[in-house]
């Protein structure tokens, strides 16, 4: 582990990007790793070894090659297994698309399931859904998929867990049981009607849920309900209550806003609804080409995806967020409140700016707070939001179906207050894991002893299931019907794409057995419960349908387009009339020096539900880039203050009321731009009986979370352990060495000895030579300068960069450029006159063609490209999932990543400027250089043109096709890992092992060996061929296009290239198709006009190929298509933006994948 | 020729001097006499073991070719093509439309076969009981064989626990996995059945064999110059067609421009003329990475 330097000297610093503290301190542990293509590979080894010693080893390699027999092996017998009656419509091999969804913390997100050959393979969003999609942009074709976060997308990766519950479990006495179901339906059907059953379930909103529960509680009229999601709203529900009267649910339409105020937020990321604040904050954003762009201020106390990506941020204490809007609300004039809040100087900076751009924007702003605020906190802000008018316009209220049982906190207690006194005879939890995730001050797993009889629905055996009597393996959400409500409150129908892989049954199952339901199966339930929804009449059971209902019914047919569609658009609640109450103070004192906790979401466990996904736990965590962990947060003065590294470890100890003290051991994670006095917990790690991924990452957090500080705790204490924890972060991996290009690079980079000129040449290029200067990766500029830009280009069409003319002017391209070849020129102008000729007969817009050139090279009838708008990207990373999903890409452990070794094709770089310790990113003052700001870069293999890694393979392994793909044959490989030493964007991939083989829970997690790492991780990894090893569970999540790597080959992003072959195949062969048939027409007119029609080539169109990072991408930063299409979204993009730029482009590497420069809209000192 | 510095260069390096090298006597070392003969025995071995590698791995038998398992059912193509004239897309659906040409399900072979119904061909023939033993609710008790008085599909009958299972046929052409075939796209464009899998028309109850070695250099025969196989779509399954039943060919031979019997200059006619019309791709496409690997 490398530590950063803290002290590093001032001229080091200043206006340059960096990803980590030890690249802003230029620690030489980080410059030596730099330098290291493969770092923790030892070269002495092999350095030191005798001439005579490396002919015997090579020749013997040599001779037993051919003894070894790999190259003769055949492989495994297959069989063809033809279907017996083969649905209606259905062609094997060719995959099937279904709505559906899934639901988390009681809110539905719309789901669209690729499935091949009855196998769910892929989870994108469905773009009819109101949240995650838009009905409008679809129906116009806009819109091809709807957005899907790193959860939903990784959610199929759960359903082929090997760890998942197999079967229903008897536990006895520490005794664990296989049994049945059948079993578990004669011990409940004993239950007397008046037993004492008390019911603790996760949130659901399914219409069919509450149909069921209605009637689970007429049989047992003495039971009880309680609903408990550890990520819960109470706060927020509260705030509204207190605001309105009643309790209300804001839907934000942040496409209208054009201040957007986040206090303590994460509106873009952790909400329910972010997908749809993502795409208009995206709106607002990309009109920067136009001129006029939104403002958002974030405050809160650590970076998040809201702030990193804000125009004005700012971090303080939780309790300072608190005063500071309330001296908003004293600012804009809210009534009732008096004005005693002193502020510091940078906060009343934030708060004047903030409150001046809010009196501007009357009724186009929105002032959004977090879940981990007070509830007088949320109450303040909606009269804030009443009185600059955004009630109506950028936010309309509707109901909250969330309180019906009450807010969870509040029946959380009194459920644990029933079961300590007796009260509860049988316990029914559904879902969710109490036992690990209840208030730690209730002791639930205490009172859960009280209980006589308890029964647990879980998908997993977890820390709850052990502490039952009873376990009931539950169906995954692509396994049984069921339904919800969107944050909208549309409904959405989750339907089964295949049968229960290990006989599990749904929660409206398991409600609908224990209480004596007429119906037992989940799709009877539901058709019943949605047949007032649908206008049906009165549902029957026995015969599945509704009475009189033929196929031609409106009710059925309004069936069939729910089950097709995923969602029933117009059921969203009601809008309703609002108007606050009356504000007052938020009662928050800032006077508190004690350290404060802040509790967030898990980027990987959510709430501890997805700790046991192996494609979450390696994801890198936006800011920190930590992944396989969950260290305490803490600021750059903080760990100054406490003399702690990244990876020391803390005692943190809090009071959680009632009397109760918690107590926690913590690693921590030194990060840039946070508050001091605040430290940041992520919940759901730390699991201690989560299946073989799950158990043992990261810290327990729970255990300091009362039921008093569920969102923010004031009053807590930190402490230097002495002991430490490896931390796998990547924001050290895959660095970008730009030491070696310098003027004197040709004298083979002495620089490293120390005369430092390289070096800081270096650093000039790879951040900008002074304030304000671009630097080689990242263009940025404010909107105010842009605009400039754009004017100056319109005198001089030849301005060079868009944010500062002459940066790069003295650098000569690097890399040699082979002559153009006869053939591209060739076939570039006969594209061009092609496009001309279109103009002429009115097919093509001319103004699309103007300004437009085809590729130089490989420009093939398609020639692929891609942007990446920085503008638009918030980091999110559901990019790196989905392809993740889409390439089958392995995950590694731990272990790897601590070496580099982690697999995915893309990867989110984020970027620092500034000073570490710095908690802002707007200057009080002109001199002001206390700042700092993040901007997120997601890099995969660029596709580069001129590609220096081809140049470099010994046996053409990867090399260029006709269309521009830098492709790359995973059976020529033979594992160099020359391309990736070569490759200066460092995006390829070596599988130094078959990872996908790997069942060993050690070899994932750290283990053993001083520090908690393995000394050897590569001693544990069963090395075998993957078809042997691969669980035959978890291999069905393969996408059967991709070819499996095996160890010793490099791989690296390609564009998705079965995407783009299934697109130009399908094209083609109709079109060969319509061609026969009208070839075998009787010659006459018929015959000439069918032909002509089909003379031209088949291209395929704009928006028939969507990759699969793009797919995913919320707000449409990703662009794929075809350059030499002047109609194409992407060539219009790189030919004509004026934000479209090449990385690194001194190189002359010429990448097909261009960047967009990120536009900021900061506020004046 | 080395330049006078770097000649000294290399003295220096070895400590030599001219006058040491001409005193110097070198006499081989007594060991020195094995090494002639270790080195024919070398060689001589070489001379064997390079052909044997090369030989083996180039052997059809290592290439599979040839391969005829044994099916679950002895289908004979020979009768069902060759004799009764059934087109391979009657079975193989789904050959135009998608990557895969399925192999089709059960009920596409009780649509004859059925032995529920007084007509169906063959009904009580023994080797069509895995068949029927998948389709039929009801199995004769005296002889565990399928009755003719069938259920329905929607009546199963727990004494059949095999019925609506799939059978299971022995995938006789299996290509590499990282190597993609796309049928459809290949059929559309003039590419017929025969050119991969050999006369299967005359392949009988032994089973279909494996024609070709399915090797990449196989598949790049064609994919360089695919004008030596195409023919018109129209005619893929056909498998008994020839270039000289085009029209065009019986044309130019009428005209005196071909030599009657010309099998290869008919076939670059049509094959050019194909080529062209279906805008096959020119042979750098057809030969890039991404074609067939992905």
């Amino acid at each position: 582990m490398i530590e950063p330097n803290l002290t590093a000297s001032e001229d080091l610093q200043g206006q340059r990007y960096w990803r980590s503290l030890d690249e802003y301190s230029n620690s030489p542990e980080l410059l030596d790793k730099i330098a290291q293509e493969f770092p923790e590979y030892n070269p002495d080894e092999l350095l030191g070894m005798s001439r005579r010693k490396f002919m015997k080893l090579a020749g013997a390699s040599m001779a037993l090659a051919g003894l070894s027999l790999t190259g003769c092996r055949r492989w495994p017998k297959e069989k063809v297994v033809a279907h017996n009656t083969r649905p209606e419509g259905t062609l094997p091999g060719v995959p099937e698309m279904y709505a559906s969804m899934t639901q988390r913390g009681g809110v539905a997100h719309g789901v669209f399931v690729t499935s091949f050959d009855g196998r769910p393979i892929n989870v994108g969003g469905n773009p009819l859904h109101p949240i995650v999609g838009d009905p409008e942009k679809y129906a116009s074709g806009e819109l091809k998929m709807g957005a899907a976060d790193a959860f939903t997308i990784a959610s199929i990766l759960d359903m082929y867990d090997p760890d998942r519950s197999r079967s229903v479990v008897k536990y006895s006495g520490g005794d664990r049981k296989r049994s049945s179901w059948d079993e578990f339906a004669g011990a409940v059907s004993g239950l007397k009607a008046d037993s004492k059953i008390a019911v603790l379930s996760e949130a659901n909103s399914g219409p069919t849920f509450a149909d069921v529960k209605k009637g689970f509680l007429k049989h047992f009229p003495q039971a009880t309900w309680t609903t408990w999601e550890p990520l819960h709203r109470d706060a927020e529900i509260e705030g509204s209550m207190r605001a309105f009267g009643q309790p209300m649910r804001g839907q934000y339409d942040v496409s209208k806003a054009m201040i957007l105020a986040s206090f303590d937020s994460n509106f873009l990321g952790d909400h329910a609804a972010a997908a749809k604040h993502a795409r208009g904050w995206a709106k607002n954003r990309l009109s920067c080409d136009e001129g006029k762009m939104s403002r958002v201020y974030a405050v809160g106390p650590a970076l998040n995806q809201t702030s990193s990506n804000a125009d004005v941020h700012m971090q303080v204490k939780p309790s300072t967020v608190a005063a500071m809007l309330e001296q908003l609300a004293i600012e804009i004039g809210v009534e009732g409140l008096d004005s005693t809040i002193s502020l510091g100087e940078a906060e009343t900076v934030f708060i004047e700016k903030l409150a001046k751009d809010l009196k501007e924007h009357q009724g186009e702003s929105l002032v959004v707070v977090g879940s981990g605020q007070p509830a007088t906190v949320h109450a303040l802000a909606w009269s804030i939001n009443y009185k600059l008018g955004n009630l109506g316009k950028t936010v309309s209220m509707t109901q909250e179906p969330a309180v019906e049982d009450g807010l969870c906190v509040e029946s959380m207690s009194q459920l644990v207050e029933q079961m300590n006194a007796g009260d509860v005879d049988t316990l029914l939890i559904l879902g969710g894991n109490p036992v690990f995730d209840a208030p730690a001050d209730l002791d639930f797993a205490g009172a859960l002893g009280k209980v006589g009889n308890k029964i647990h629905l879980s998908l997993y055996e977890n820390e709850t299931s052990i502490a039952c009597d009873w376990h009931l393996n539950e169906a995954h959400y692509l396994e049984c019907w069921g339904d919800g409500r969107a944050w909208d409150g549309t409904i959405c129908l989750q339907q089964p794409l295949i049968e229960p892989l290990f006989n599990g049954k749904s929660a409206i199952e398991v409600l609908a057995m224990i209480g004596h339901d007429d119906a037992t199966e989940g799709y009877d339930l539901v058709r019943r419960s949605l047949s007032s929804s649908l206008k049906a009449g009165k549902y029957d059971v026995a015969t599945s349908s509704w009475p009189g209902a033929p196929v031609g019914n409106p009710a059925e047919k309004a069936w069939r387009s729910l089950v097709h569609d995923g969602v029933l658009l117009g059921s969203s609640f009601p809008l309703r009339a609002a108007k606050p109450v009356g504000a007052s103070g938020t009662n928050i004192s800032i006077a508190t020096s004690e350290m404060q906790l802040a509790f967030r979401q898990d980027s990987k466990a959510y709430d501890g539900r997805y700790a046991n996904n192996g494609w979450l736990q390696e994801i890198p965590e936006l800011i920190t880039k930590i992944t396989w962990d969950n260290p305490a947060w803490i600021s750059v003065d903080d760990a100054l203050e406490h003399d702690l590294q990244n990876g020391d470890v803390i005692k943190i100890e809090a009071d959680l009321g009632n009397g109760v003290q918690g107590e926690l051991d913590c690693a921590v994670m030194i990060t840039p731009g946070q508050a001091p006095g605040v430290v940041v917990l992520t919940l759901g790690q730390g699991r201690t009986y989560g299946g073989r991924i799950a158990t043992g990452v990261g810290f327990n957090t729970y255990q300091v979370r009362g039921s008093q500080g569920q969102g923010t705790v004031y009053a807590a204490s930190i402490k230097k352990t002495g002991q430490t924890h490896p931390l796998a972060t990547t924001a050290i991996h895959h660095l970008i060495d730009t030491s070696k290009l310098g003027p004197d690079a040709l004298s083979g980079g002495k620089d490293r000895d120390g005369t430092g000129a390289m070096a800081a040449w270096a650093l000039d290029k790879r951040v900008g030579k002074k304030p304000g200067d671009e630097g080689m990766l990242i263009k940025q500029t404010s909107l105010k300068d842009y605009k400039k830009y754009l004017e100056k280009l319109e005198k001089n069409p030849h301005a060079k960069s868009f944010a500062n003319d002459d940066a790069h002017g003295d650098v000569s391209l690097q890399l040699y450029d082979a002559p153009l070849a006869d053939e591209f020129a060739e076939r570039a102008e006969m594209l061009k006159k092609r496009a001309e000729e279109m103009v002429a007969n009115g097919e093509l817009d001319a103004e699309l063609v103007e300004g437009w050139e085809p590729a130089e090279q490989f420009n093939d009838k398609h020639a692929w490209g891609m942007t990446v708008d920085l503008t638009a990207c918030m980091g999110c990373s559901a990019c790196v999932i989905a392809c993740q999903s889409e390439n089958n890409i392995p995950i590694v452990g731990k272990d790897q990543v601590i070496m580099s070794r982690e697999m995915h094709w893309g990867r989110v770089d984020t970027y620092f400027r500034g000073k570490p310790e710095a908690t802002r990113n707007f200057k009080v003052n002109k001199d002001d250089s206390d700042v700092v700001d993040a901007v997120h870069l997601p890099v995969s293999c660029l596709h580069c043109e001129n590609a220096p890694c081809e140049q470099v393979c010994p046996v053409a392994a990867t090399v260029h096709d006709t269309e521009g793909l830098n492709t790359m044959v995973y059976n020529r490989c033979i594992g160099t890992r020359y391309c990736s030493n070569n490759c200066p964007y460092k995006v390829r991939r070596f599988n130094y092992f078959d990872y996908h083989s790997k069942l060993d829970s050690d070899s994932f997690r750290n283990s053993g060996g001083p520090g908690g790492i393995s000394n050897n991780p590569w001693l544990k990894m069963p090395d075998q061929q993957p078809g042997d090893v691969i669980d035959q569970i978890r291999r069905m999540v393969f996408n059967p296009d991709v070819t499996v790597r095996m160890r010793g080959v490099m791989e690296k992003c390609t564009y998705c290239t079965q995407r783009i072959q299934r697109a130009k195949i399908e094209a083609k062969a109709r079109w060969a198709e319509n061609k026969t048939a009208a070839e075998a027409l009787p010659a006459g007119p018929e015959k000439t006009k069918r032909l002509a029609e089909l003379d031209d080539y088949p291209y395929v169109q704009d928006g028939d190929i969507v990759t699969a990072c793009a797919a995913a991408c919320a707000t449409g930063a990703i662009t794929f298509g075809n350059l030499n299409d002047p109609k194409s979204k992407v060539a219009q993009l790189q030919n004509k933006n004026k934000r479209a730029y090449k990385l690194l482009e001194e190189l002359n590497a010429r990448p097909r994948t261009q960047h967009m420069g990120l536009v900021r809209n900061p506020v004046k000192a | 020729m080395l330049s006078e510095d770097t000649t000294d260069l290399w003295a220096r390096q070895f400590h030599v001097t001219d006058q040491e090298q001409s005193n110097a006597k070198f006499v081989f070392p007594r060991w020195a006499n094995y090494l002639l003969p270790l080195i024919l025995l070398g060689a001589m071995g070489g001379a064997v073991y390079v052909p044997a590698v090369v030989g083996l791995g180039l052997n059809p038998n290592t290439l599979n070719q040839n391969y005829q398992p044994k099916q679950p059912i002895p289908y004979s193509h020979e009768l069902h093509v060759g004799q009764l004239g059934l087109d391979c897309t009657y079975c193989h659906t789904s050959v135009n439309q998608a990557g895969f040409a399925a192999v089709p399900p059960v009920e596409t072979c009780i649509t004859c076969h059925n032995p529920a119904e007084g007509s169906g061909v063959k009904k009580l023939s023994p080797k069509l009981e895995p068949l029927h033993r998948v389709y039929l609710p009801y199995l004769d008790r005296d002889s565990g064989y399928p009755t003719a008085d069938a259920g329905s599909e929607d009546r199963p009958n727990p004494s059949n626990p095999d019925q609506g299972k799939p059978i299971e046929w022995i995938k006789v052409h299996d290509i590499a996995d990282y190597a993609y075939f796309n049928h459809a796209a290949h059929v559309t464009k003039g590419v017929s059945c025969v050119s991969c899998h050999g006369r299967v028309d005359r392949m009988g109850e032994e089973g279909v064999y494996q024609v070709e070695n399915l090797s990449m250099g196989w598949c790049l025969e064609c994919h360089r110059a695919p004008e030596k196989h195409l023919r018109p779509p129209s005619e893929v399954t056909n498998l008994s067609w020839t270039p000289l039943d085009d029209p065009e060919v019986i044309e130019a031979i009428k005209n005196g421009d071909m030599k009657e019997g010309d099998v290869d200059a008919a076939q670059l006619l049509v094959g050019l003329r194909v080529k062209e019309q279906y805008n096959v791709h020119n042979a750098a496409y057809m030969q890039a990475c991404s074609t067939c690997h992905r």
